[in-house]
């Protein structure tokens, strides 16, 4: 009998099949069952010898049901399951993943460099007048270097700042030294507009005053940028040029890797220099030194990133923008 | 600045290598921008002379020349038109391979007519940019001569200079530079005729009348006679062409050679337009005018400055505009004999006024407005009428006509301390002392640690310290400049004015950030019913670029145009938008699709889409949005709203006006624009509640224009201070609601703070919520 039960366990395909059997054999009516109710009629010696082996029988079908009705089950979670299968390799239902512009992840790049190294981030306003973009900044009137500065002019007779620097006339105005502050921002001049040239473009701008403050300083400020963009192994060039706000003015240059022809150069940033002692006076500063120093992002983003065309940063296609996902 | 090697190592007869020129020249911030390697004149051309000229058979415009190369007569066919007997210029024979011409010469039949070689410009030789004419050389040239030996070529350097550096504009100031740099000697072009500056006791028969010595500081007349005005000698060509000029004739290419080795402007007049020998100086005149030596006819302003002479009628008439540019008709012309050479001292300011007025640049201007040495003119003078003489046959009469005298600099009070002070670079003294001395400088130790330093006339940039202090680095070298830290007691704070936050919420909700022109057109503005432009350009880049723009969504709308193929478009813009002020906004922009993918049905962009960016927005700043109904010009008039954040209104959103988005080739999109900064609330911890919430919902049926907020307040009010939330979870319109209303589902959520609440307590409120609903007309939903 134990194995006709048993194979009628196993063959048992649902938990109503099994009960089915649990009833043939352990019910009330049961193969089993009959079998206990016979031993009352069998002697007392009989009695016990068949007694255990009914028991053991007992036992044995009962185990086996538990474990079918496991396995059942285990079946039953797996085809339900099963029947929840998903075609993992379809695409992703999503909003697609947004992008900072190129311009201001490079701009926080470095904003995050000049933070770490204790300077405070100032805007200011990009339409300004000839007293802090010339004037205050020592470009004497009818003077050529204005000339440098191709300014569009409003019809009131305001300007579109031609760089940053106007906000070292206003942060100083407005506060006391010793501060270290960087400026970045939207700057703008009349030239022709090609690949490499826009009317439109963004300047970042440092200025340190302090009482003593000196070159070397200002090119250990430039080194730390530099470095904390290029790796330890760039190094800094100062050119002497001229710029009216600083005294002595210098150009910066870099060395780095060019991305594209993997040469090892010169990459020329920027102007920078101690402030002029006429642009302190212009602001009521008396026994301080300082250095400023500033450059185009719209460069540095376009050799680092490849960027070909300085307009393409400024149409607004979703094909140029997307592509500046995760840059800096 | 053009400065071809050969000319600088005539003035510095130790030049280096061009590699450590170009790297010095850098390094003294006379900054080399190109290097560009000249070619002498081809092979196989010869100095040959024009014999005869007869005309071509059949043509009106070929002659036939018969010249004389040396070795013999040979006819060329020529259509020069200043193919003329006594020419001598260049032939090029058979075989000669032209720059300029792109063939090889050979022997051809022109009409019948055997031409045995070609004669030359100046293009096609590839010397200089003249094909008017075939190139016109001097005696100096012997007949016979191969060209490429007498016309070698050069390599000329490019440099960038400064508008500081005036005294720089010439082979000598940059031979200046470069010689106290290395520490060499300088060849002055000028030491041959420092001792003929002329005596102003011998009358020359000239003389000087200047009116506005302010702006005409120094004058001096030089008269050289007897000159024969032709081409120049190939070496003055040469020199002229190797800095892009176009050699005229002896005399006025004389002008410029010492207009770029001195850096000294000059122009010889015609003497016979000087009426009794008098040259003038002084204001035009109203209604004066000059045509130029480029043909210019230009209209005088009281402003100007010119050179004038005598005149019967006028009194005085204008004969050249002064620093600028020669007159025309009195001007050296081919048959000169005699000529009175102005060489003068003209004030930056006024010369930069009148060129700018006529809209002129010249290497005159360019040079006067930037400085020239004010004690130049009687040695510039001199050079150039030696040369002239030299070079056109002439005699320099030995008196001399002039205004004004040399001006001595101020002395510059200077520390030698303080460059280690303001560059950090260790210089000694003495090396200070000589650096500054070799640039010019005298300097006079008048007390242990100051010097008197006078800078030298030409130094127009030197007048205060710390450009001493420049020049003392400049020679010593920049590069030597260290790298430290300063210690600063200064601690910044920790704003955000670039708004980083919201630009980084923006793109971690998906958008793309977009940065458009601040500049814009008036018709863009009006097609997008933004607020007409308040600033206006003078001189505009074009009508598209010609206003400050009044609103970002404008920008928007045009990327979105450029972007129509895009399904799901996400765009915003912070930036500076320009009305009665400057005021920092942010736009945003959605339209299409926001949620989906490309094999299932996407969420579709409408306004609560939007409304739940701004929302979600706002959340993170920790500040409640809210929408209240309201109009704009470029808005839909039912979908639009002004966005009311922690209770201030800063700005507005919806959709598109559809006839903005017609003029946009735009279907439905969605745009708002915000003041900057959005107002942020620091977050201050409130404790988290314990007790459960209860909740009850309810279904009112309300008249279809009667907006969410409205009903809400009906319920907040009613429902008493227990209520902690008020929520819409489904908004119902057909049957069997009512036509003209709809159903709308809020759910209620009640608390007490410190312990739960009773079924009846919550039922007792929703009473009072459900009377206060029927008492507006409202009905409940079973």
């Amino acid at each position: 009998m134990l194995d006709e039960a048993l194979t009628r366990v196993r063959a048992a395909r649902s938990p109503r099949e099994l009960q089915e059997v649990r009833v043939a054999y352990l019910g009330r009516k049961g193969a089993v069952t009959e079998r206990l109710k016979a031993l009352g009629a069998m002697a007392p010696e009989a009695r016990r010898e068949a007694g255990r082996a009914v028991n053991e029988l007992k036992r044995a079908i009962e185990a086996a049901l538990a474990a079918r009705a496991q396995e059942l089950d285990a079946d039953r979670v797996r085809a339900e399951l099963e029947s929840q299968r998903l075609d993992v390799t379809l695409p992703g239902v999503r909003t697609r993943a947004g992008a900072h512009h190129l311009l201001t992840q490079v701009t926080n790049k470095l904003l995050d460099v000049f933070r770490s190294l204790g300077y405070q981030v100032v805007v200011g306003p990009e339409l300004e007048d000839d007293h802090h973009n010339f004037a205050a900044l020592n470009f004497p009137e009818e003077h050529p270097a204005r000339d440098t500065q191709d300014t569009f002019w409003t019809t009131d007779g305001r300007l579109l700042r031609t760089h940053t620097s106007p906000m070292q006339v206003r942060y100083m105005r407005q506060h006391r030294p010793p501060f270290k502050v960087v400026v970045p921002g939207k700057v703008f001049r009349n030239e022709a507009v090609d690949a490499t040239h826009e009317a439109q473009f963004h300047q970042l701008e440092a200025l340190v005053v302090g009482e003593r403050v000196t070159m070397a300083d200002m090119r250990g400020a430039i080194a730390a940028m530099a470095t904390a963009l290029l790796g330890a192994s760039t190094r800094t060039r100062l050119q002497p040029t001229y710029f009216p706000f600083v005294e002595p003015g210098a150009e910066f240059a870099v060395w780095w890797t060019h991305p594209k022809t993997g040469r090892e150069e010169w990459l020329e940033l920027g102007g920078c220099g101690m402030v002029h002692p006429n642009v302190f006076e212009a602001v009521g500063y008396r026994g301080v030194t300082g250095f400023a120093f500033g450059f185009g992002i719209e460069r540095l983003a376009m050799v680092t990133y490849g960027v070909s065309d300085i307009r393409d940063l400024y149409r607004g296609d979703v094909r140029v923008l997307e592509q500046f996902r995760g840059v800096a | 600045m053009k400065v071809p090697l050969s000319w600088l190592a005539e003035l510095l007869p130790a030049l280096p290598d061009v590699d450590t020129v170009i790297a010095r020249l850098d390094a003294l911030g006379l900054a080399v921008d190109g290097v560009e390697v000249l070619e002498g004149a081809p092979a196989d051309v010869l100095v040959a002379e024009v014999i005869k000229v007869r005309p071509l058979e059949g043509s009106d415009r070929l002659v036939v020349a018969t010249v004389d190369d040396g070795t013999g007569a040979r006819d060329v066919v020529s259509g020069a038109p200043n193919t003329a007997p006594g020419v001598r210029t260049a032939l090029a024979r058979p075989g000669a391979r032209l720059p300029g011409l792109d063939a090889v010469v050979a022997v051809r039949e022109v009409m019948g007519e055997r031409s045995e070689g070609m004669l030359c410009s100046p293009r096609e030789l590839g010397l200089f940019d003249h094909a008017g004419g075939l190139l016109a050389l001097g005696d100096d040239a012997p007949l016979g001569a191969a060209l490429a030996e007498l016309w070698p070529g050069d390599t000329v350097l490019e440099l960038e200079l400064t508008p500081n550096r005036g005294d720089a504009f010439s082979i000598l100031g940059v031979a200046r530079d470069l010689a106290a740099d290395l520490g060499c000697a300088l060849a002055h072009p000028g030491e041959a005729v420092r001792d003929a500056l002329g005596d102003p006791a011998v009358d020359d028969g000239l003389r000087v009348e200047v009116e506005d010595p302010k702006r005409c500081a120094r004058l001096v007349l030089r008269r050289v006679d007897d000159v024969r005005v032709g081409p120049s000698p190939v070496w003055v060509q040469r020199r002229l062409a190797s800095l892009g000029l176009r050699p005229r004739n002896n005399v006025v290419d004389v002008t410029n050679y010492v207009t770029f080795e001195l850096g000294q402007p000059s122009h010889a007049y015609d003497l016979r337009a000087l009426e009794g020998g008098v040259l003038q100086v002084r204001r035009a005149r109203a209604g004066e005018s000059l045509v130029t030596l480029n043909d210019d006819a230009l209209e005088l302003d009281p402003e100007d400055l010119v050179i004038a002479v005598p005149d019967e009628r006028a009194g005085s008439r204008a004969v050249g505009l002064a620093g600028v540019i020669g007159g025309r008709d009195d001007s050296v012309r081919s048959d000169t004999r005699s000529l009175a050479l102005e060489v003068a001292h003209f004030a930056p300011v006024g010369v930069r006024r009148t060129a700018r007025r006529h809209r002129l640049v010249t290497d005159a201007h360019y040079r006067f407005e930037r400085g020239v040495d004010p004690n130049l003119p009687p040695l510039a003078a001199a050079r150039a009428a030696a040369l002239i003489a030299a070079v056109a046959g002439g005699r320099v009469h030995d008196g001399v006509s002039a205004f004004g005298a040399d001006v001595e600099r101020p002395a510059i009070a200077f520390r030698p301390a303080r460059v280690a002070f303001l560059t950090a670079l260790e210089v000694p003294p003495s090396e200070q002392r000589a650096a500054l001395e070799r640039l010019g400088c005298a300097v006079q130790a008048t007390q242990p640690d100051s010097w008197a330093v006078t800078p030298p006339s030409w130094r127009f940039d030197l007048g205060i310290e710390e450009d001493l202090i420049e020049e003392v680095a400049r020679l010593h070298g920049f590069d030597r400049i260290g790298s430290t830290v300063p210690a600063m007691d200064f601690v910044p704070p920790s704003d955000d004015p670039t708004h980083r936050r919201l630009r980084d919420a923006l793109v971690g909700a998906g958008l793309l950030e977009t940065i458009s022109y601040a500049f814009t057109g008036e018709a863009e503005l009006a097609a997008a019913r933004a607020a007409a432009p308040t600033v206006r350009l003078a001189e505009p880049q074009g009508t598209e670029r010609a206003v400050m723009r009044t609103a970002l969504y404008p920008g928007l709308l045009s990327a979105a145009r450029l972007n129509h193929a895009v399904p799901d478009l996400a765009l915003f813009e912070v930036g500076r938008v320009f009305g009665d002020e400057e005021r920092e906004r942010l736009a945003l922009l959605l339209r299409g699709e926001r949620v989906g993918a490309t094999w299932r049905a996407p969420v579709p962009v409408d306004f609560y889409v939007l409304k739940g960016l701004l929302e979600q927005l706002a959340e993170g700043l920790g500040q409640p949005l809210e929408v209240v109904p309201a109009a704009f010009p470029h808005l839909h008039p039912g979908i639009a709203g002004a966005i009311s954040w922690g209770g201030r209104v800063v700005g507005s959103m919806g959709r598109v006006h559809p006839e903005v988005e017609a003029a946009f080739e735009l279907g439905e999109t969605f745009v708002a624009e915000l003041d900057l900064p959005l107002p942020a609330r620091a977050p201050a911890l409130e404790p988290v509640p314990r007790q459960p919430y209860a909740e009850r919902d309810l279904a009112v049926v309300v008249p279809a224009a009667l907006t969410y907020a409205e009903l809400a307040q009906v319920c907040t009010d009613a429902a008493g201070d227990l209520l902690v939330s008020l929520e819409p979870f489904d908004v119902y319109v057909g049957h069997p609601v009512a036509a003209d209303h709809k159903s709308v589902a809020v759910r209620f959520r009640f608390r007490h703070a410190a312990r739960a609440l009773t079924d009846a307590e919550v039922d007792a409120r929703m009473k009072e919520v459900i009377s206060a609903l029927a008492s507006q007309g409202y009905t409940i939903r079973a």
